[in-house]
Order: C-alpha cells, then sequence, then structure tokens
C-alpha cells in the first residue's frame, strides 16, 4: 500500500492512447503549408580531398529552391562537447567518412531533390583511409584532423591510489582482455525535421530529437542566429538511446535551407542513412587486470580501454572517461588506474548510447570477477557482496552512492531466479550466471561549463481553476516522462492526474538538458516538484487569508482541500465562485471544498498562478581531470541472471529468462520503470548475441539495413521477469532516481557468464554469434586433447 | 524513398501475361508479392521500365493433391503454404521451409514462384523442393515446358525461365511409401533471418528397411542450392542409423562449395551442413518410418 | 501517368489517382492523410508500416498502391469502435505495451490480425505471430502480456 496517492502507482500513461489509435504525431507525419524537401549530397568515399564543388546544373533545375554548401553554410565549428568541436555542417576541405556531408539542396517535391544532388558535380581526390585503430595509429598513417596528430582523438590517464603496490600485496591477479563491436541503437523512427524560419527572422525547428536544448544552441551557434530567435520543438519521438542526443546534420540543413528560401523544409534519413550517420556505441577493446586478496577482497584494478571512434568526436570525448570512470563502483575498489585513448578513422562516428561508455568495460569486468571467483572457490554472489559498498560510499573517483540497493537486488534475483537450486545443478549446454551493474542518474555537469540550471519547470494553474499546467523543455521519447512529471506534478500540489495537462519537448517553455545521462526523472523531476509546491503554496495562502486558517491546517489531496482543524466554514467563498460563475451549472453545491474553487479563489486574488521549479546539482566529484564525468546526484544499479540453453553443435544460444532487479530509488510510475527494464535487457542481449555494424574495405556499412542488422525479435526474446528494488534516494523527488540505462548493464555479463557455466568455454568478443561460440568450443576441445 | 519510374500492367489471365511479357522481353519483371522486386527497386538494383503483376491471375493460385503429383499455382503465397494441411501432410519439410521464410508479414505476401525465380541462393524454398524432386512449368506464348528444379536454377539471381516465359506451376511427384524429408535452416537469430545455412534431405527405405533412395539439398553453399552427390551414394543400401548420418553429413560438407562472407566463414558453413544434413536425415527416417 | 482506383479503408470507399511507382503506405500517409502508419526502414524488415490488407497482414511498404486497387485494407485509424478503443488496443495502453510508440500502429494490427485467426494463442504463437514486428523500446515483454490479455469471445 503505497503512502502516495498519485505516484509509485501503475498510471495510465497520458501519451499511450493516442499511440495506440495512430493520432500521435511524429515528425514525418507533419507537414505545412508551402513546404519544402530537402535532400543531402553525401560522401561516397571515406576519404578525400575535395577538389571542386559545382552545383549549377542543381541551381538551375526546375522546382529547386536552394543549394548550399560549405560556402552559404559557413565554417562554425561544432559538435557536442566544446572541447572537441570538431566538425562544420559541410565539408569545405575533405570528406572523412562516407556519409560525410557535402552539400543540402530544397526543392518541390523529394524527387527534384534527389535528382538535384546527383547533378552536383563534386571532384574529389581520393586519400589513402585508415579503418582501423592499428592503422589509424601506425607511423606515417593519414591524419584525418591535422590538430589531432596520430589520429588520437582524445586519451585519457588517471590513477586513484597506487596500483602497482596494490597488485604486489595480492594473492591472485587476472587479466582479461575483451572487445564488443560497434552497435546501432536502431530505433524504429529515422531522424526527421521541418524547420520553418518565418519573415521577421525567428526560426522554428519541429525535430525528432532528445535534446531540444542543445540543439537550440548548436543551431544558432553554426547559422549565426540570436538564441533568441530559434525554438526546437520535438513532436513524438520513435526513441533515440543516445543518437538522437545532439543536433545532427540534417538539422542545420534543413534549417539553413528555411533561412534561404523562406519556406518551411522537411528532411529525413531513410534507413541506410541512419546506420551511415552512426552516432552509437563505440567498440571498445578492454584490458583490464585485477588483483584481489584470497578472500575475495579486491584490491586494484589496471585498465587498459581503446575506443574506435569513427571520423568525428560527437560524444567520444565522455565515452573515454566514462569507460574508466563508471568500474569504481558498486564494489569497494581502493587502487584503480585508468589509460583510455579514443582514435579517429574514416568511419562514421561514434557517440553515447545507452549506457554510454559503461556496458563493455562492466561487461569485461563482471565476467572476470567471476573467473576471480572461481579460481578461488567462492560463489560469484558471495564475491559481489562481499565487495559490494553501502550507501554513503564513495568510490576511489569520488563518486557517491547516495543510495545503492544492490545488495537488494541481488537477493531479489537470486531468489527470483531459483539460483541456489540451479547453480552447478544444470545439465552440459545449460546455464545460469549473473552480473552487476550501476550508472548515473544525469551527468553532473551539462555538456558546455555553465552555470544554467539543468532543468526549469513552470506550472500553472487554469483560471478558472482546476487544471494545473505543466509546461517543460524536457524530451518524452517513449520512457514515459511526460506521464513521470504529470504524476509528479499532480502528487506535489495534491491534486489527480486527470487534472494535469503537461507539455513538454519545446524549448520555449524553459530550459531542460534533455533525455540523456538518465538525468530526467531525477533532475527535471526536482523542478516539477518544486513548481508544483510553489502553485500549491500560493493556492493555500490565499486560502488561509480568505479562511482565516494557518497554512500547516491545510492540505490538498485528490483535488480536494483537506482541513486539519474542526469547524472550517468555507460556505462564503463557495457562494462567491458560485456567483460569479453564474449561468455556469456545475458548481459544487454540497461536500469538500474543491480544488477548483481553491485555485479560482486564488487566480482572484493574485492573478495568474504560476509555479516555477529549477533543479541544479551540488558540486559533485574530485578535483582531478575528467573528475565532472561519472560524477551524478545519485546512481541506479541493477542485478541480473539469465538462463541459457547453447546448442554445442552449432553454437547457436537460446536465452531461457532473464531475471532483473533494479534499483530506481522510487518507482514513480512502476510501468514505465518496468517496461525501461525490460527495453534495456532486450537491447544488452542484442549487443551481447547479434549486433555489429559491418564495414566494406571502402568504408560503407555493408548491413546498413534492419535485416541484416539484428536487433532481438519476438522469437529472440525471452520472458524477463523485473523486480523493482525502492532504496529512497535523499538526493531524488519522492526518492526517485534512474532506471534507463543502468537497466542494460548487467545484461551482457550475465549472459556471458550463463554461457560459460554451460559450455565451460570463456567468449573474450561479441557479439556471441552461433559461428564465434562453435569456434570457442572447437578452440576448447583443442586446447583439451592438445 | 523512390522506386524507378515504371509502367504497371495488370493481366487477368496466364495467356494475357505471357502476351505483355512477350512484348517487352527483358525490359519487364513480374511482380507477384513483390518482397524481393520491390526491395531491389528501393535499393536500385533493378530498374525495370515494365512492371507486370501476375498476382490476381486466379489459376495461379491453386493447390492441386488430387492427382499423381501436388501442384501448386506459383502464385500460391508462403502464409498458405505454411497453414496448409495438405502441404504438413504430403510435403512437411516445404511446410518447414515456409514456415521459416522471412516473417508472417513477408509471407503473406510473397510466393512459392517467387521464392524460386528470385534464385536467391539462401532461399527457404528451393532444397526441400529439390529434394522431393519438384519440377517447375514455364509458360510463354510458344508454349508450356516442364524442367526439372535441378536445372532451373543456373546462379544467383539467374533461372533457367527464358525472358518471356511464366513459371506457373510447381509440380511434385507422389512420393513412395516409407519416405519422408526434413528441412532445417540455421542463421544468426531466430526470427526474421537471412539463413547462413540451410539443408533439406529426403530418403525413400526399401521394404527391408535400407535406404532406396536419397536426396540431399544445401542452401548458401554455393551460387545454386547443391544436390549433396557423394553423401546421397554413400546412404544408398544402407541401414539408417545415427553413425551413417553423420557419415553423410561429414561428406556433405565436403560437397559443399560455401565461400567467406560477411555473415560467416566458409569453414563454418561447411560444419554446419555436416550437422544440418545429419538431423534432417533424422526427420527424414521419423517421418518415413510412420508414413504408409 | 497516373491512374485512377477504387479501394475501400476503414470501410470508408476511396477514388484516387495514384501513380504506378507510388507505394501503399506513401499513398495512406501522403495523401490520404492516414499518417498512422509509419515508415521506419522502408523494406519490409520492421513492420512498422503494417496494414491488414483482405484480411492479412503485410508491409505496405512493399505493396504497390496499384496493387491496392479493388482491395479492402484496415490501417490504425480504422480499429476505434464508436465507443472507445479496440480491445487489442485498450490492451495495449492498460498493460503498457506502447513505449514510444512508433511501432505500435504495426504491433497492434499483427495482434488483432492474430487473434482474428486464432482466440487465446498461447506464448509462442503470439511470438511467432508479431516476430516481423520489431520493437527496440519494450523486449516485448509487455506486448505478449497485452496480447494474452484481451478478452476473447469462446
Amino acid at each position: 500500500m503505497s503512502e502516495y496517492t498519485v505516484i509509485n502507482s501503475r498510471a495510465v500513461r497520458v501519451d499511450t492512447p493516442d499511440k495506440a489509435t495512430g493520432k500521435a504525431v511524429f515528425i514525418d507525419d507533419m507537414t505545412m503549408p508551402g513546404m519544402l524537401y530537402g535532400a543531402l549530397l553525401q560522401s561516397p568515399l571515406a576519404h578525400a580531398r575535395i577538389v571542386s564543388i559545382d552545383t549549377s546544373k542543381a541551381r538551375n533545375l526546375p522546382g529547386v529552391k536552394s543549394v548550399v554548401t560549405a560556402a552559404e553554410a559557413g565554417l562554425v565549428k561544432y559538435g557536442v562537447s566544446p572541447a572537441r568541436y570538431d566538425e562544420t555542417l559541410f565539408c569545405h576541405e575533405k570528406v572523412r567518412y562516407v556519409g560525410d556531408d557535402i552539400a543540402a539542396v530544397a526543392a518541390v517535391d523529394m524527387e527534384t531533390a534527389l535528382k538535384a544532388v546527383s547533378l552536383i558535380d563534386v571532384v574529389y581526390e581520393e586519400l589513402p583511409a585508415v579503418f582501423t585503430i592499428e592503422e589509424a595509429m601506425k607511423a606515417g598513417a593519414p591524419v584525418l584532423h591535422d590538430n589531432y596528430p596520430g589520429n588520437i582523438c582524445a586519451e585519457v590517464h588517471s590513477e586513484f591510489g597506487n596500483v602497482e603496490e596494490a597488485l604486489a600485496d595480492c594473492d591472485l591477479i587476472k587479466t582479461t582482455t575483451f572487445q564488443n563491436k560497434r552497435q546501432d541503437a536502431a530505433f524504429i523512427e529515422p531522424q526527421g525535421c521541418i524547420a520553418s524560419y518565418d519573415l521577421s527572422g525567428n526560426l522554428t525547428l519541429y525535430s525528432s530529437t532528445q535534446v531540444p536544448h542543445y540543439v537550440q544552441r548548436t543551431v544558432a551557434m553554426v547559422l549565426k542566429l540570436p538564441v533568441g530567435k530559434v525554438r526546437v520543438i520535438k513532436p513524438y519521438v520513435g526513441a533515440g538511446f543516445g543518437i538522437k542526443a545532439s543536433a545532427n546534420p540534417l538539422e542545420l540543413s534543413a534549417c539553413l535551407l528555411s533561412m534561404k528560401t523562406g519556406k518551411p523544409v522537411k528532411m529525413n534519413y531513410n534507413r541506410e542513412q541512419v546506420f551511415q550517420y552512426g552516432r552509437a556505441r563505440h567498440q571498445f577493446t578492454h584490458t583490464m587486470t585485477t588483483g584481489v586478496k584470497k578472500d575475495g577482497t579486491i584490491m586494484a584494478l589496471k585498465h587498459l580501454c581503446y575506443l574506435d571512434g569513427g571520423a568525428y568526436s560527437s560524444f567520444g570525448i565522455a565515452t573515454v572517461y566514462y569507460a574508466g570512470s563508471l568500474l569504481g563502483g558498486p564494489y569497494k575498489l581502493p587502487n584503480m588506474k585508468y589509460d583510455g585513448y579514443r582514435i579517429y578513422n574514416n568511419k562514421p562516428a561514434c557517440g553515447a548510447m545507452r549506457g554510454h561508455g559503461g556496458v563493455a568495460a562492466r561487461a569485461c569486468w563482471e565476467q572476470q570477477l567471476d573467473m576471480i571467483a572461481e579460481e578461488l572457490k567462492i560463489s560469484p554472489i558471495e564475491l559481489r557482496l562481499k565487495n559490494m559498498m553501502v550507501a554513503g560510499d564513495v568510490t576511489c573517483n569520488d563518486l557517491n552512492m547516495s543510495s545503492l540497493g544492490m545488495k537488494e537486488c541481488i537477493e531479489a534475483v537470486k531468489d527470483g531466479s531459483e539460483w541456489t537450486a540451479k547453480k552447478g545443478k544444470l545439465p552440459k549446454g545449460k546455464g545460469i550466471g549473473m552480473a552487476c551493474g550501476f550508472f548515473v542518474s544525469g551527468a553532473g555537469y551539462p555538456i558546455y561549463r555553465s552555470d544554467t540550471f539543468h532543468g526549469t519547470v513552470i506550472v500553472k494553474l487554469t483560471e478558472d481553476g482546476g487544471t494545473a499546467l505543466v509546461y517543460t523543455a524536457s524530451a518524452e521519447i517513449g520512457q514515459g516522462s511526460d506521464t513521470t512529471f504529470a504524476m509528479i506534478a499532480a502528487e506535489a500540489l495534491g491534486i489527480r492526474l486527470e487534472d494535469v495537462r503537461l507539455e513538454s519537448g519545446d524549448t520555449d517553455f524553459g530550459v531542460d538538458l534533455g533525455a540523456y545521462s538518465s538525468r530526467q526523472t531525477l533532475m527535471t523531476g526536482h523542478a516539477v516538484k518544486e513548481a508544483a509546491e510553489d502553485a500549491r503554496r500560493q493556492v493555500l495562502e490565499v486560502l488561509a487569508k480568505e479562511l482565516n486558517v494557518p497554512v500547516e491546517n491545510m492540505d490538498i489531496k485528490n483535488s480536494l482541500i483537506e482541513f486539519k482543524q474542526e469547524n472550517v466554514d468555507f460556505t462564503g467563498l463557495r457562494t462567491r465562485y458560485s456567483k460569479e460563475h453564474r449561468g455556469w451549472n456545475d458548481n459544487p453545491a454540497d461536500g469538500p471544498l474543491t480544488f477548483r474553487e481553491a485555485s479560482r479563489m486564488a487566480y482572484l486574488s493574485k492573478g495568474s498562478i504560476v509555479g516555477t521549479g529549477k533543479y541544479k546539482p551540488p558540486e559533485l566529484g574530485g578535483k582531478y581531470k575528467g573528475a565532472t564525468v561519472g560524477t551524478s546526484p545519485a546512481y541506479g544499479c541493477s542485478a541480473q541472471i539469465a538462463e541459457v540453453t547453447v546448442d554445442e553443435e552449432t553454437g547457436q544460444i537460446t536465452v531461457d529468462r532473464i531475471t532483473d532487479a533494479h534499483d530506481c530509488g522510487l518507482a514513480i510510475n512502476v510501468t514505465s520503470v518496468e517496461g525501461q527494464m525490460e527495453g534495456s535487457v532486450s537491447m544488452g542481449l542484442g549487443e551481447a548475441l547479434f549486433e555489429e555494424v559491418k564495414f566494406d574495405n571502402k568504408g560503407h556499412v555493408i548491413n546498413a539495413d534492419l535485416a541484416e542488422y539484428k536487433i532481438p525479435t519476438m522469437l529472440d526474446m525471452p520472458q524477463i521477469k523485473t523486480i523493482i528494488v525502492e532504496s529512497n534516494e535523499p538526493n531524488g523527488p519522492f526518492g526517485a532516481k534512474e532506471v534507463g540505462e543502468g537497466a542494460i548493464m548487467p545484461t551482457i555479463p550475465a549472459i556471458l557468464n550463463a554461457v560459460y557455466d554451460a559450455i565451460g568455454v570463456r567468449i573474450h568478443e561479441l557479439p556471441m554469434t552461433p559461428e564465434r561460440v562453435y569456434l570457442a568450443i572447437q578452440e576448447a576441445k583443442k586446447g583439451k586433447t592438445s | 524513398m523512390l522506386l524507378p519510374k515504371f509502367d504497371f500492367h495488370e493481366p487477368k489471365t496466364l495467356n494475357e501475361a505471357c502476351q505483355i511479357l512477350a512484348a517487352y522481353g527483358v525490359k519487364a519483371k513480374l511482380i507477384a508479392g513483390g518482397t524481393d522486386l520491390m526491395v531491389n527497386m528501393k535499393k536500385k538494383i533493378l530498374s525495370p521500365e515494365q512492371v507486370i503483376s501476375i498476382s490476381r491471375i486466379g489459376e495461379l493460385k491453386k493447390l492441386d493433391t488430387s492427382g499423381d503429383s501436388i501442384r501448386i499455382g506459383s502464385c500460391f503465397t508462403v502464409a498458405d503454404l505454411s497453414t496448409s494441411d495438405a502441404i504438413q501432410k504430403h510435403l512437411s519439410a516445404l511446410g518447414e521451409g515456409a514456415k521459416n521464410l522471412g516473417t508472417p508479414l513477408i509471407r503473406n505476401l510473397a510466393t512459392i514462384g517467387g521464392n524460386l525465380g528470385s534464385a536467391r541462393p539462401a532461399a527457404d524454398l528451393p532444397p526441400a523442393l529439390m529434394a522431393y524432386g519438384a519440377q517447375v512449368v514455364l509458360n510463354s506464348l510458344s508454349g508450356e515446358r516442364t524442367l526439372s528444379l535441378d536445372k532451373f536454377f543456373m546462379g544467383p539471381g539467374f533461372t533457367a525461365a527464358k525472358p518471356d516465359e511464366i513459371l506457373s506451376e510447381i509440380q511434385i511427384p507422389s512420393l513412395p511409401p516409407h519416405s519422408g524429408a526434413g528441412y532445417i535452416n540455421i542463421g544468426v537469430r531466430k526470427g526474421q533471418d537471412c539463413n547462413l545455412v540451410n539443408v533439406a534431405s529426403f530418403i525413400a527405405l526399401d521394404t527391408d528397411g535400407t535406404i532406396r533412395n536419397a536426396r540431399i539439398v544445401m542452401g548458401c553453399v554455393g551460387p545454386i542450392p547443391l544436390r549433396a552427390s557423394s553423401a546421397e551414394k554413400m546412404l544408398i543400401g544402407q541401414k539408417p542409423e545415427s553413425a551413417l548420418f553423420s557419415r553423410a553429413g561429414a561428406a556433405a560438407s565436403l560437397d559443399s562449395t560455401p565461400i567467406d562472407d560477411f555473415r560467416g566463414t566458409a569453414a563454418y558453413k561447411r560444419d554446419m551442413v555436416g550437422v544440418l544434413t545429419r538431423r534432417t536425415l533424422d526427420i527424414a527416417f521419423r517421418e518415413a518410418t510412420h508414413r504408409q | 501517368m497516373k491512374k485512377l482506383i477504387q479501394l475501400t479503408i476503414n470501410d470508408q470507399h476511396y477514388e484516387v489517382a495514384v501513380e504506378p511507382n507510388q507505394t501503399l503506405v506513401d499513398l495512406l500517409r501522403y495523401q490520404l492523410g492516414l499518417t498512422g502508419t509509419k515508415k521506419g526502414c522502408e523494406m519490409g524488415d520492421c513492420g512498422s508500416c503494417t496494414v491488414i490488407l483482405d484480411g492479412k497482414a503485410v508491409n505496405s511498404c512493399l505493396v504497390l498502391a496499384l496493387q491496392a486497387d479493388g482491395r479492402s485494407i484496415q490501417t490504425i485509424e480504422g480499429l476505434e469502435t464508436g465507443e472507445g478503443l479496440h480491445p487489442v488496443q485498450e490492451a495495449f495502453v492498460e498493460k503498457g505495451a506502447i513505449q514510444c510508440g512508433f511501432c505500435s500502429s504495426g504491433m497492434i494490427l499483427s495482434a488483432k490480425n492474430l487473434l482474428d485467426q486464432k482466440s487465446n494463442p498461447s506464448e509462442t504463437e503470439i511470438r511467432r505471430a508479431l516476430a516481423g514486428n520489431l520493437c527496440r523500446c519494450t523486449g516485448y515483454q509487455k506486448i505478449i502480456e497485452a496480447v494474452k490479455s484481451v478478452p476473447q469471445a469462446n
């Protein structure tokens, strides 16, 4: 029985009825009068100098309204992090990957736009290209960016404690190398946008984005417009998973074309272009050396990581930090050394994708911990529990676990999966494995250095009373944030969920950094709560004066006013309300005083009742370089157990069941939290077993479609049992913290450990396709017989 | 994503279709379910000037099990193959291929004729059909001819059908008693996968229980579906049992000619031919012992 | 050159002029304003363009508009009854089977098509029937629960 009225329930989401009926509007569903269609000219070569661009034939094609290249766009550098602005909207001197953007066309229809693109003559001087880390780092290799010699986009070197000293004192030291592959987010809705520049110089960009704020800033910066003249609005978005968390060339091109033509311009990526644009998970190569005492105490971790970054930085500078910093927890680890390198090469850029740099690192380490547990003859669960941090502990790299329900998560999955009955007792070919993980609940700092609030919210009560309007610039991208915020507002105000109307995703509503780093529930949620409480306070203050009752003796619940004292006579107020609503016949006649009447009274007294809320985390983290990456006001954590069957003759893996426990602090919407857990597991399963973006030797993506890039289908997913753990996060609104990314962390290692349990063979490279598993089994057999 | 421009024809009879095809020859492409042609047109691999739809021609959609042979119209959908009791009863390996082809949505459009005519080395229906000894009927204005499926496939995307011929029917001769077949395909994931290796096996037993006849067809391991001839020879006259089937699998592996490609290595595919051959022979044997 | 075709969509008769190279999904979305059917890949891989064509769930991105001449189509817009959501839509909403919603139109129609042909399908039958509809948000868990929960006439 929840102590709350609205939150911590399975309220039906506010957006899903429209999504179930086809009414929900996504970007490609939109059309505007006079709208033009835009298309991009993208490089067919991985690395080449642009000798000349001739757009004359394209410009002269009937129906073409504008053709733009770097000459029109300018050369303002942009990217994700100001520390690595290494892109321009269009290439001007050279192209760096197949798909790099060279020009854009706006025309009366798509056919004309595409024809015009084909008429743009570009003369290239092909340059030698590099496609792997090894090739890119070789002496004399072609350099992609002149100011990054050796193609080293970013490097990180950090040490906490003294790793060599600690290792010397260890009883067991284990070293493993692990590699995942470049992934694609494979959201079902490709990127798209409509830009509309009006006659007053106001630019409105509608876009399928996770981050209206960052897009607004980037558009203004690159196209040299005042920020106040740029408005970004997101319609419903068909998911993003991090790839839509920064401005893209589509958005910038459409804006520029609209500025040139004075007409709205619509642009989309087709599915192949989505793959070619990339910006999803890097390929990481991790080498980890862990030292433990013979009783299982973890003493030290030495960690080297190479990231295959692609042609531009995107989120990469944060990624290379996250890959190291997120191993500081959830186990007590006094000594940690990390050396990370992100390398440029002539493939599409990689960026941030669900779990960011933490996923492959966690997979490597959780498998290694299992190997250590086996050698020490300690159970994997015992090893983890023995080293687990508790709420209030701080990692060696200054990450503060203000709440950490990790122990509860482990116990929940252990019981929920019948681990004890199965572990060590399954027949050959069947296995069970477990793993843990955690993630930030919002990055501690914005991507650009700033004192800005991370989220601002306005709650306005309708003047005729009764409805609270919530305005937030945050991004509902499918995770359920609109509903979460409506529920928080309703709870904090004391009104029913149906008396809240929420609008989101519009930069005119305020500042919100958007949906990335799992920040919105905690950060925007705080701002919503504050704004709602502000509105509530204003209403109660007016009531207190009118009724001569102290504010502390009043409460709002279920859209009704509750009095904690006897004999409060509000008939005067009610009469006044009815009188000045003469003609309306739905005025309350008897019963408790309603929120509707109270907020009407407040309006008559003060004018429009507007509550404002804002959130900024406190100063977090240590004083070392890169300390900001990994900091967060809170951390969500998760434990998972996977059960698998392996067909040893073919190498095919069937995941039979996943049991998943996640500590989200407090579940605002229980169904949404479960949904995010289940979705995370499916993405982790896909990366573990099937997913890999493949290239030919000229830098083209070979499998740029959803047939050859294999995400799990219904036939590949098992039943997922979800268990919510609530540790009541002190820094979270109502105790809530993240679920969207922490939940993906244990999936891959749980499956890796289960596969080992089934066939006695360790696999250190993803994806675990049937062929890879089969080969590993053959190798192991050879090893045994030789 | 735009399709190329073309003229569209929708003949109501097979004869009408032959006339239109004769007029345009290589400038035309036939469309039935469209699951192959539409994708190729969108990818700009094919840009026919004329597209001739045969999907409304009633005579091409029939399934006739009344005679000596089973006759399937070329526009019979893969979905209908997968749910047909008659197919499950008489041609279970074909039914299995149909069940595993693409997705349920694709199966509602895709046709048996299309899966043969598109001649993809990884296609799901050819192995079982060849294992059953199927023939195809090709119609043109000059008449009709029947061709064994063994001689139909020429290379990836190429068949023996002439530019003015329409594949109208697939005929499978009635099966001897004590015969059975099996089909298995493997890929990377369980749903909606392009096959990495697929194998169909057919065996017919003599009255003394030895193998009188065997056909093993391997897909994905050559430019066209291949017969595992040495594996088949090894089985004739032998008593069916596990060790024999394993040896046949090893022989089939050597009969196969896979290549390394972005989906998998030749070595893995070769090994899987061995495993799938053995497993499909098992299925075929079980069916053979149950069939009167 | 455009050709005039007749078709029934959601029990309503339409007469429209279409180009030979126009797909059914483009006809629905851009010419008829029925934007509930989505385009996720245009290659028949994702299922977000699913419509029910003469009683069969198909990828409308692989069907030419001309091939729909004289035929009957149901899109997501045609599921609501006069009284509210169709039971399948209701179940999806109740069970939390919708997150970003982009796969939902196709998923709901495939589910409806399954239930029209088989009542009380098993979990395996549901997974098989919906294997052509990709979802990246839900892990399919609540979608299966939703389909199982749809009230079935005996």
